[in-house]
């Protein structure tokens, strides 16, 4: 019997739960053999119960199906209310539609997953073990390649491909013949591209260029050759075309792939850790494809006239005439999904093997991945089609009865022109701004601009700053759509007001805001908005309803510039009035001083 | 100049938890709520349980968390169980966790603890503990 009790103790005693079980009946010690050596231990592989499997499953699958939850459904919702309630129309196949929103969802899931698995790996392993093992121009032509390889992987570039089916082949043969006839030698060419860029970015982090520079020979051209094109009448329509491809090429594969591979590179090159070497890729993988693309449509308005490729289209149309694009099988998604999965995984395993002779560490999971990368990426199409591309056409074609009278909405238009006029706009603005305040890459690229500016621009600052460019740039795009404005009359003065801003703009914000035009047009976004823009020119029989993606990317850049300049310039106060404070309490203490020694 | 006089602190645990990439903020948390003071946080990976479920070690993170909790003596079961509950450690492949003994330490003491202790001190001589 202790005399003594801490009541510590006793409050313990009563009030935990702790079941003792020795350690040592846990584990097992090696048996020997004959000879009294030990036998090597394989650790037995572990039966779970069901209900453990489903434990363990459960927070695996949930956060990540919450990920992609929280991105496509309130977009998804907010375009069904507003044909509900504001324009009083009920959606249609909303079954349908419902169907394909969840089929993008599991499949972004599953792609990204399988990304997180099994691409990403090759990027890491390569970026840190290719300069050691090849010379720079052989580092430099797989970085090239893998621009490419990863273009045909990017899902956007489906949805790219899904918008070409509803071109009108009268109204703009040429735009119908670049996203149809030539549709793989276009994805090529932006692939070329991005190859071009991932070459220049990593030569960037190796020597660590300016930007500037970069962007002023890369956009100057750009421009020239934009204001060239415009001044023909047929080429002008690709022009929206040319600009949104942009958009589309800096989505979740590209942007971890090549920048990995990138900073990899300059990591093991020593020239790492400047803290900007991250950027600057993304930005060239959006503006060379735009380059590229306009090459292909002046060599296309060479090589064919308009009378042959209405010919053709007509010929092929009687030939599947009753299929509109979105009832093919779906044969054709799982095609596609492979097809852009395997050549760029097929490309990777080469280089592993022959270039760098190396082993996978774990082959099993790398197969998983993968395999989940081409299941993903097939549901994904199949939602992309059923879906975002449906939900986002409807939406677009259904908007301008709020402004003008379409055979297909009673009682149209809805409201007075004006009236009209700003509520599509608004449901634009909204529909940018809230669709960018979702994408994930734009929390991370907040994140890693608070840190680069001490926290003097502020991640939630950046990201209002990058949706309010982009709620602006969709609103941009869509009066352009309504009032039929030529493209060029938007992007000239639009870029021309980036260089001169980017002129005063210190590197940093330079960087971000280059790259935060890239960073914005996500997986969900992006087929949305081309989907709703094609909708919405069909509706104003505009000829083409492309150029709404190239205005929500210039928006953000001239934004976040503004902010940067504005940020720089309260900084550059503050030391003003600190310096200011500093030599006023000097002078008085050299007057006190004075007087003493008087 | 002066000898800084050392406040050394006794009767100190360290709790250990190795979990998943990501979980550990949760489970500081509610280990801060249960009265722990604060945490430091490391990155390392595993290797073990993965690979013994097979198919279902995909679901198992192999990148870690490392939490180290400093705890009083009395703190200790409490704490204990509030992080085994926030990380679901009756799940295999959610981690483990131990708790370490510390023979002593030492940090910032607020001048008015050390000021009522005194004061006790002066009070009652007995319960001057040995240092």
């Amino acid at each position: 019997m202790p005399q003594e009790i801490r009541f510590g103790d006793f409050v313990r005693e009563i009030t935990t739960q702790h079941e003792h079980l020795s350690y040592n009946h846990v584990t097992s010690t090696p048996k020997l053999d004959a000879e009294g050596q030990p036998i090597p231990l394989k650790a037995p592989p572990i039966q779970l119960r069901a209900i453990d499997a489903f434990r363990l499953i459960k927070p695996y699958i949930g956060t990540r199906l919450q990920d992609q939850v929280r991105a496509v459904v309130p977009l998804a919702l907010y375009l069904m209310l507003f044909e509900i309630v504001i324009l009083r129309t009920d959606v249609v196949d909303a079954e349908v539609i419902a169907a394909g929103l969840i089929a993008v969802i599991l499949g972004l899931m599953l792609f990204m997953e399988g990304l997180r698995v099994g691409l990403m790996p090759f990027g890491e392993a390569m970026g840190t073990s290719l300069p050691t093992k090849a010379k720079l121009p052989v580092v430099l032509c797989i970085a090239f390649l893998l621009g490419i390889g990863v273009t045909f992987a990017e899902p956007a570039i489906g949805a790219l491909k899904a918008a070409g089916q509803i071109v009108e082949v009268e109204n703009a043969p040429y735009l119908y013949s670049l996203l149809n006839d030539w549709a793989e030698v276009m994805v090529l060419i932006v692939g070329i591209g991005v190859g071009a860029a991932a070459v220049l970015g990593t030569l960037r982090f190796l020597y660590s260029w300016s930007l500037k520079p970069l962007i002023y020979l890369t956009v100057i051209p750009t421009l020239a050759l934009t204001f060239y094109i415009a001044q023909h009448p047929e080429l002008s329509k690709m022009l929206g075309l040319a600009w949104d491809c942009g958009a589309v090429t800096t989505g979740p594969v590209t942007v971890p792939l090549v920048l990995s591979l990138g900073i990899g590179i300059a990591a093991s090159a020593g020239k790492g850790g400047s803290s900007m070497s991250g950027f600057g890729i993304v930005t060239l993988a959006s503006l060379f494809p735009i380059l590229g693309v306009m090459g292909l449509a002046v060599y296309v308005e060479q090589a064919v006239t308009p009378a042959e490729i209405i010919a053709s289209a007509n010929s092929l149309s009687a030939a599947t005439s009753g299929l509109a694009w979105y009832e093919s099988t779906p044969w054709a998604e799982v095609i596609g999904g492979l097809r852009a999965i395997v050549p760029l995984v097929l490309f990777l395993m080469l280089v592993m093997h022959f270039v760098l002779r190396e082993k996978l560490s774990q082959p099993r999971n790398i197969a998983y991945g993968i395999l989940l990368c081409v299941i993903g990426m097939i549901v994904f199409n199949l939602g992309l089609s059923y879906g975002l591309s449906m939900l986002g056409n409807q939406t677009g074609s259904l908007v301008p009865a709020a402004f003008t009278t379409l055979e297909h909405v009673e009682s149209s238009p809805l409201y007075h022109y004006r009236v009209g006029i700003i509520i599509a706009l608004t449901f634009a603005w909204v529909l940018g701004f809230g669709a960018t305040l979702a994408e994930p890459a734009l929390n991370a690229l907040g994140l890693t601009v608070e840190n680069l500016t001490n926290g003097a621009f502020r991640k939630s600052l950046l990201m209002y700053a990058v949706s309010f460019g982009v709620g602006c740039g969709i609103a941009l795009g869509v009066l352009k759509i309504v009032f039929n404005i030529p493209i060029v009359y938007l992007l000239l003065p639009g870029y021309l007001a980036a260089l001169i801003l980017t002129w005063f703009s210190s590197e940093e914000y330079v960087n971000v805001a280059w790259d935060s035009a890239g960073v914005t047009t996500g997986p969900v976004t992006v087929p949305l908005v081309l989907a709703m823009g094609l909708g919405f020119g069909d509706a104003v029989q505009a000829i083409e309803g492309f150029g709404i993606l190239s205005m929500a990317s210039i928006g953000p850049i001239i934004s976040v510039m503004i902010v940067g300049l504005w940020i720089n310039w309260k900084v550059a106060r503050k030391h003003q009035r600190y310096d200011a404070s500093l030599n006023t309490t000097a002078l008085v203490g050299k007057a006190t001083l004075n007087r003493k020694a008087v | 100049m002066a000898k800084k006089e050392i406040v050394v602190l006794t009767d100190v645990a360290l709790i250990t938890a190795i979990v998943q990439r990501g979980k550990a903020d949760a489970i500081v948390k509610a280990a801060q709520e249960a009265g722990a003071q604060g945490a430091s946080i490391h990155y390392s990976h595993g290797r073990g349980v993965r690979e013994r479920l097979g198919i279902l070690g995909l679901a198992v993170e192999a990148e870690k968390e490392v939490i180290n909790i400093i705890v009083s003596r009395d703190q200790t079961d409490r704490i204990f169980e509030k992080i085994y509950l926030a990380g679901d450690f009756d799940t295999p492949g959610m981690g483990f966790m131990w708790v370490t003994p510390v023979e002593k330490a030492a940090t910032f003491v607020p001048p008015d603890i050390l000021e009522k202790f005194a004061q006790q001190d002066r009070r009652s001589p007995e319960r001057r503990r040995r240092s």
